[in-house]
C-alpha cells in the first residue's frame, strides 16, 4: 500500500475542472448553437468559474511531519491558527509516521478549536523520500496558492496576509517572503517533557530580495517563504521530483520561478528553526546525496531551454566582459611567468627565500633565548 | 518565607481577564474561541472546575458592539464559561485595568492575558500544571518571538513574568497589593509585580510547554518595530522600577542620559518622573538590599540572548 488517505477534503469544482463547466462550454461550441447561446454559454461558464474561485481558499497549506516532535508540531498549528488572514486551509501530511505518531498527530489536531480544526485534514503517507508526502497533498489541495511548511518552524501573524495581497497584485506569479533563522537546542522542560529552547535571536540571513541567477547556484530562500500559484501544479504539471533525497524545495522554486517569475513581499513573515541535538534533513542525509541531489536538480533545468527574466541579457553582458578580462588577466600571468626574465630571475628568487627562513629561524632562536633568560 | 497554604485549582474557578482599548472585534473574538477551548480542555480534564472570561474596557467607547458581545459570550457559554464585559469609561491603562478586573471577580486563580494572545489548546493546562504550592506567578511561552530572558533549565525559575500570558493564584495577587497601578501605566507593571511576588517568597516561573501566540512582527532585518507608546512608557517604567527597586544611582544616570539625550520621549520621561519626584508622588523605595530586583543594562533579568 503506498499510502493511504485518512481524511481527504469534500472534492469541490476547481476552476477548470472537467464538471458542469466543461459541459457548457461544449455546449456553446456545438455547430448547432446560435450565437445568443452561444454567448449565453460563454457568460455562464465565467460565472462558474467566479464561483468556483470564490469557493476555493487563497492558500492550502501543507504541512509535513514525521509525528516525532509533538511540541514543535503543536508550535507550528499555533502559529496558522494566529495569522491574521483566515482565508486557508490546512494539509497535514504525515510520512512514515508510527501508529503512535500519527495517533498523536490526530489528537493534536482534534484538540485545536473549531473554526481552526475544521479547516484542517490529516494524510498518512508511507515510503519514498521527502518529495512523496509534498505530491501526494498537492493533489489533495483546493487553494489558489500552495505553500509549504515543516512542522518544526514558526510562522509570523502576516504570513498569510503578506501572501495574499502580493497575491493579488501579481496573479500567476511565485510569491516570496523573507524567512529568518533561529538556532534551537533540545533540553527537557518541567514534568519531564522533551522540550526546546531558542538560542539567538532571529537573524535575516537570507537575502531580502529574490535573485533568479543566485539562486542557480544554491538555494537562499526557505520553502516557507513561498507561495505558489496552484496553475504551476494543475496547468504546467509540475511535481516534487521523487528521485531527489534532498533539494526537493530548491528544485520546484528553480524550475517554477524560471516559468512564472517572483513577486517580492517585503516583509519578514517566517522562522526557520536550525536545530542542534536533534536529526534533520542535513543529519539524515549524508554528502553523497546532497550533492548528488544538487547535480540531478541542476542538470534537469541544463536539459532544457529556459525563460529568465528581464535583466538578464546586461547580466550576461558583464558577466561575458569579465570572463574576457579574467582570459586577458590569464594570459599575461601566463606570458609573465614562462618570460625569459623570469626565468632568469630564478637563482635570485631561491636566494631570497632562503635569506628569509635564515631570518625567520633567527628570530625564532632569539626568542627563544630570551625566554630563557627571564 | 511567606508562603501560606494554598487551595487545589482543581477545585477552583478561574478568571481569564484582558484588558482593552480600542481593539478589533474579531480578533478578541478570535481569541476569545482560543481561550474557550483552552479553558473547557483544562476543565474536562480536572485541571480546575469552572472558568470566567473578564473584559475590562478602557476606550472612550466601547470597544466591542451588542452584537460582538452577544457572539463572543455565546461561544463562551457553549464552552462551559461565562463573559464578563465592563466598559470603564475612562482610560485606566494595564495595571488599574487588570486590579479592577481581579477586584470584581471572585475566582481562586487569575490568568493575565493580552486581548490579541491566542492560547494552544493545553494552555491553560499546562498553566495550572506549573502552579505550585511554592510559585506565584506562571508564565507561558510566547510564539512566534520568545522572551529572551534567561530561564533555569527543568524548574522555569526566572526573573519576571511577562502577562501577556500568565497565571497567578488570587492569594497571592491579594497579599501582594495587585499591580502597582499608582507607578506603572502601560509596562513595567509585571516586572513589579514578578519582584514584589518573589519578595514576598515565592517563585516565578516561565513554562515553555504553555503557548500563547503574541502576533509581533519584526523588520525586514529582524530588528524590534517599537511603537512610540512603547519607547515612552518602557523609558518610563524604567525610571520608575530602578526608583522602587532603591537604585538611585541608576535613577540618577538614567535621568541625566534622558535628560541630555534629545531624543523626546526620552526626555518627557524624564521630566515626568522629576515632575512626581516634586510632587511627592513617587513610590516608596523596596528591596534595599536588591535580594530580588535585576538590572542588567537595560534588562530586568539575564538574557539569552
Amino acid at each position: 500500500m503506498p499510502y493511504t488517505v485518512s481524511e481527504v477534503p469534500a472534492p469541490v469544482s476547481r476552476p477548470g475542472s472537467p464538471t458542469l463547466l466543461d459541459l457548457i462550454r461544449t455546449l456553446g461550441r456545438n455547430r448547432f448553437a446560435s450565437r445568443g447561446f452561444t454567448r449565453a454559454t460563454d457568460l455562464l461558464a465565467v460565472e462558474f468559474s467566479r464561483n468556483a474561485e470564490q469557493q476555493c481558499p487563497f492558500l492550502s497549506v501543507i504541512l509535513r511531519t514525521q509525528g516525532q516532535r509533538p511540541e514543535a508540531l503543536k508550535d507550528a498549528l499555533l502559529c496558522l491558527a494566529g495569522q491574521s488572514n483566515e482565508d486557508f486551509e490546512v494539509i497535514v501530511v504525515t510520512h512514515d509516521a508510527s501508529a503512535d505518531g500519527f495517533a498523536l498527530v490526530s489528537d493534536i489536531v482534534a484538540s485545536q478549536p473549531a473554526s481552526f480544526k475544521s479547516r484542517i485534514s490529516i494524510q498518512e503517507v508511507h515510503g519514498g523520500r521527502r518529495s512523496k508526502p509534498l505530491n501526494v497533498a498537492v493533489e489533495a489541495t483546493r487553494g489558489r496558492y500552495v505553500s509549504f511548511f515543516d512542522d518544526d518552524d514558526l510562522l509570523f501573524g502576516h504570513w498569510v496576509e503578506s501572501f495574499a495581497r502580493v497575491a493579488e497584485r501579481h496573479p500567476g506569479k511565485l510569491v516570496r517572503s523573507v524567512v529568518a533563522s533561529q538556532r534551537a537546542a533540545v533540553e527537557m522542560w518541567p514534568r519531564d517533557q522533551s522540550g526546546f529552547r531558542h538560542m539567538n535571536w532571529p537573524n535575516a540571513e537570507y537575502p531580502a530580495q529574490f535573485d533568479q541567477f543566485a539562486h542557480l547556484q544554491m538555494n537562499f530562500s526557505p520553502f516557507m517563504g513561498w507561495a505558489f500559484p496552484r496553475e504551476i501544479f494543475d496547468v504546467l504539471g509540475l511535481r516534487f521530483d521523487e528521485e531527489l533525497y534532498v533539494c526537493e524545495d530548491w528544485d520546484l522554486i528553480l524550475r517554477s520561478s524560471l516559468l512564472c517569475g517572483v513577486a517580492q513581499a517585503s516583509e519578514l513573515t517566517a522562522i526557520y528553526r536550525r536545530w542542534e541535538g536533534v536529526e534533520s534533513s542535513y543529519t539524515a542525509h549524508d554528502d553523497t546525496q546532497w550533492q548528488a541531489s544538487q547535480a540531478r536538480v541542476i542538470a534537469k533545468l541544463n536539459e532544457h531551454a529556459v525563460v529568465m527574466p528581464a535583466g538578464t541579457v546586461a547580466l550576461l553582458r558583464t558577466l561575458w566582459a569579465d570572463r574576457i578580462e579574467l582570459g586577458r588577466v590569464q594570459a599575461e600571468l601566463h606570458a609573465l611567468l614562462t618570460s625569459r626574465s623570469w626565468r632568469y630571475a630564478y637563482p635570485i628568487r631561491v636566494v631570497m627565500r632562503v635569506a628569509d627562513f635564515g631570518r625567520r629561524a633567527v628570530y625564532g632562536v632569539a626568542r627563544r633565548v630570551k625566554r630563557v633568560l627571564r | 518565607m511567606d508562603v501560606s497554604e494554598p487551595g487545589r485549582l482543581a477545585d477552583m474557578r478561574i478568571a481569564i481577564q484582558s484588558v482593552l482599548y480600542g481593539n478589533a472585534p474579531d480578533h478578541i473574538e478570535r481569541a476569545a474561541e482560543a481561550l474557550a477551548n483552552s479553558a473547557s480542555r483544562a476543565v474536562s480534564a480536572g485541571s480546575i472546575a469552572e472558568w470566567e472570561y473578564r473584559l475590562g474596557d478602557c476606550a472612550p467607547d466601547p470597544t466591542l458592539s451588542d452584537s460582538d458581545i452577544a457572539r463572543i459570550t455565546a461561544l463562551v457559554v457553549a464552552s462551559g464559561g461565562s463573559l464578563e464585559y465592563t466598559h470603564f469609561g475612562a482610560n485606566l491603562g494595564s495595571a488599574a485595568g487588570h486590579n479592577r478586573l481581579a477586584n470584581d471577580s471572585g475566582a481562586g486563580a487569575l490568568l493575565i492575558l493580552n486581548p490579541d494572545v491566542r492560547m494552544d489548546p493545553d494552555t491553560v493546562q499546562n498553566l495550572v500544571g506549573a502552579l505550585g504550592a511554592d510559585v506565584g506567578i506562571v508564565e507561558a511561552r510566547q510564539l512566534p518571538l520568545d522572551h529572551p530572558k534567561e530561564y533555569e533549565r527543568y524548574t522555569g525559575d526566572t526573573s519576571w513574568a511577562s502577562t501577556a500570558c500568565a497565571l497567578t493564584r488570587r492569594s497571592v495577587f491579594e497579599h501582594v497589593g495587585g499591580f502597582d497601578a499608582e507607578t506603572f501605566f502601560l509596562y513595567g507593571d509585571d516586572v513589579d509585580y514578578s519582584w514584589r511576588v518573589r519578595l514576598a517568597g515565592y517563585r516565578v516561573v516561565f513554562e515553555p510547554s504553555a503557548r500563547a501566540f503574541h502576533d509581533k512582527r519584526l523588520t525586514l532585518s529582524a530588528g524590534w518595530p517599537a511603537s512610540k507608546a512603547e519607547q515612552y512608557y518602557s523609558a518610563e517604567s524604567a525610571l520608575m522600577l530602578a526608583h522602587k527597586y532603591s537604585m538611585s544611582q541608576r535613577v540618577d544616570r538614567l535621568l541625566d542620559e534622558f535628560s541630555t539625550s534629545r531624543v523626546s520621549y526620552l526626555e518627557r520621561a524624564a521630566k515626568s518622573f522629576r515632575d512626581k519626584q516634586l510632587s511627592g508622588l513617587l513610590p516608596e523605595p523596596i528591596d534595599p538590599n536588591h535580594s530580588v530586583a535585576q538590572f542588567v543594562g537595560d534588562f530586568y533579568a539575564v538574557h539569552r540572548f
